[in-house]
């Protein structure tokens, strides 16, 4: 005898594989439509609004995007801010990027104390910004001076106080803390390059810096490009942890537009400040888009070839 | 066998070569010097921590004259203000380790999954839309866009996700960014064999997804939970805006370091809070570096 069960037909396995997709992908999605498309879209929309909080009623305006166009090229407290992004930006691209790769290399040959120089290296990128900045801090300010007056008898003025040093500080705090993941991923990426590679280029007299150069540069470029090409929007979004060393009270010529932004949002009194905020941001992402498909460009075109 | 000879003595001749090369030994001083910052700060840190204020004044740089065991003044006397609609309330330290421990747990846990799940969708049903969200994963990842913080806490507002704990594992609960490619690499390099073997013993969809394929890959997927926990327990700007009501440990840290309630304005406190939010996760990282540091690696991004 039939049961009522085995009558109906099977349902099929690619449709049972599509409720399954859909199901298991409605979340993701919709968190992404709301998350990313509705925030970007409506940030893109705020920037030409008008938030009236007494009336509480909001009119469409260009008047935070001229406003906020006329402050990017004429403001000169708005123009230290971009050559300080700038600038920031190179250095640690200048400085940090070649020491990293270097201390990789160093590791990934396990050279002697590779193992410790990878945990400390890593250290930085477990501890808490603000701890480290608060440690920091107090250690340049204080201690510093300390060691020079015990060590060199002489007196020197605390580094983040002196106005000479405080900017170069804050670079050098940002590199020096700045290697763990960076160096981690360049490691293990180049702990996939094939010792018959190696071999070969030992038995042609290539080695150090040459085989660096020849041979783990070129293979490990994909991750180098990686970073490189997402790190371009850290030229409008790092903060260089100013906010960390003086919360919402940076001096104006050490402020990047990271900080600028996100100052200005969480100190806003209400929500009629936003447009300002978001019509600054559309304006910067006009630039960081191109700018970071350009880069990403000239790296496909002129990057080593790992062939 | 003369080339397997010759191999064999280059390597070792260029491995001493290598080992003791001036770029080597110049490599080594700058590493060597770069651990001993890391050491020299973090040391006097955890030495002040334990000096009186009156010792620290003369004493900056030594051992402490005293040992005095600032830590439980700060977690019994160091509170964070809160406005609640009855008024204002007082937030200690325990309350604050809870608050870090279910944000950072709660965020960690669904910033993982969701790129984890959300991969393995992508690498094993080969339909157009699962293309299409590779895609968008890697286009959001080139393509900056700056300054949509504003409008996103209006949309948490507006959701009534804005000062809920909850709220936020909502927000943090997207695949996009690296660790969705990390998850993607390692479900392409996943056999087919793994999933059609259950599939004919009459498995299900789901029974397959986590009874075969999440223990598979539960070294990455506890690797990147880890890390997004670090991140979290340490984030104390995501706290500030969205978690008013909600302290955690690293924002009481943000709020000390610019306190100037008489005691714990001093610099041995400061140091004394200081470590009482780094100690927790260094115990972590002891336990838990092997897993950390060798477990992920990135490739290119082409799109």
């Amino acid at each position: 005898m039939r049961t009522k069960n085995t009558q109906k037909p099977m349902m099929s396995g690619k449709r049972k594989d599509m409720i399954f997709y859909i199901s298991m992908m409605a979340f993701p999605v919709a968190q992404f439509a709301v998350f990313y498309i509705v925030v970007n879209g409506g940030s893109f929309l705020l920037s030409f609004q008008n938030i009236n909080i007494l009336t509480d009623t909001t009119t469409w305006t260009f008047d935070s995007i001229a406003r906020m166009a006329k402050m990017l090229v004429t403001d000169s407290g708005m123009l230290t801010v971009l050559k300080t992004s700038l600038v920031s930006y190179l250095l640690l691209l200048v400085i940090g990027t070649p020491l990293g790769l270097l201390f990789s290399y160093y590791i990934f040959k396990k050279l002697p104390l590779s193992g410790a120089f990878r945990v400390i290296l890593f250290l930085p990128s477990i501890i808490s910004a603000i701890v480290m900045v608060t440690i920091f801090q107090f250690f340049v300010e204080r201690a510093m001076p300390e060691f020079v007056r015990v060590l060199f008898h002489k007196n020197i003025p605390g580094l983040m106080e002196n106005t000479a040093t405080r900017y170069g500080t804050v670079i050098f705090y940002n590199i020096w803390i700045g290697f763990g993941t960076g160096v981690l991923m360049y490691a293990n990426g180049m702990s996939g390059i094939s010792q018959e590679i190696i071999d070969s280029a030992h038995v042609d007299g290539v080695t150090g810096l040459r085989e660096f150069w020849s041979i783990t540069l070129p293979s490990i470029f994909p991750t180098i490009s990686t970073f490189i090409i997402t790190g371009v929007a850290g030229i409008f979004t790092s903060q260089l942890n100013l906010f960390s060393f003086y919360g919402g009270a940076a001096p104006e010529n050490l402020q990047t537009f990271g900080y600028y932004l996100y100052m200005h949002t969480q100190a806003a009194a209400s929500r009629a400040e936003y447009p300002d905020v978001a019509a600054l941001g559309l304006l910067l992402s006009c630039v960081a888009i191109p700018l970071t498909l350009l880069v990403k460009w000239a790296m496909e075109k002129f990057g080593p070839s790992a062939d | 066998m003369d080339m397997q000879r010759i191999k064999k003595n280059n390597k070792g001749s260029d491995g001493v070569r290598e080992r003791f090369s001036p770029i080597t030994i110049i490599m080594l001083i700058v590493l060597a010097l770069y651990a001993l910052s890391m050491i020299v700060l973090l040391g006097w840190a955890l030495l002040t921590a334990f000096k009186e204020q009156s010792d620290f004044r003369v004493n900056i740089i030594g051992f402490p004259t005293k040992w005095v065991w600032n830590f439980s003044y700060v977690y019994k006397n160091f509170k964070v203000a809160v406005q609640t609609d009855t008024g204002q309330v007082m937030i200690g330290m325990g309350r604050m380790y809870v608050n870090s421990v279910l944000y950072a747990l709660g965020c960690a846990f669904f910033n993982t999954l969701v790129p984890c799940i959300t991969a393995y969708m992508c690498a094993k049903f080969p339909y157009k839309f699962s293309k299409a969200v590779h895609t968008t994963v890697i286009v959001t990842m080139i393509i900056p866009i700056v300054g949509a913080l504003p409008m996103e806490i209006t949309v948490a507002r507006f959701l009534h996700l804005y000062d809920h704990i909850w709220g936020l594992w909502l927000m943090k609960a997207n695949f996009l960014g690296m660790y969705f490619l990390v998850f993607y690499g390692v479900f392409k390099s996943l056999p087919d064999a793994y999933t059609e073997a259950a599939k004919i013993d009459g498995a299900g969809n789901l029974c397959i997804l986590f009874r075969i394929v999440m223990p598979v890959v539960r070294n990455t997927f506890f690797t990147v939970m880890l890390i997004n926990f670090i991140t979290f327990w340490n984030d104390y700007q995501t706290p500030l805006i969205y978690l008013p009501s909600y302290p955690t440990v690293a924002l009481g840290m943000y709020h000390m370091a610019t306190t100037t309630i008489n005691k714990l304005s001093y610099v041995p406190m400061r140091m004394a809070g200081a470590m009482e939010l780094l100690i927790p996760i260094f115990i972590l990282f002891l336990f838990t570096h092997k897993r950390l540091l060798g477990n992920l690696t990135v490739g290119g991004i082409k799109g």
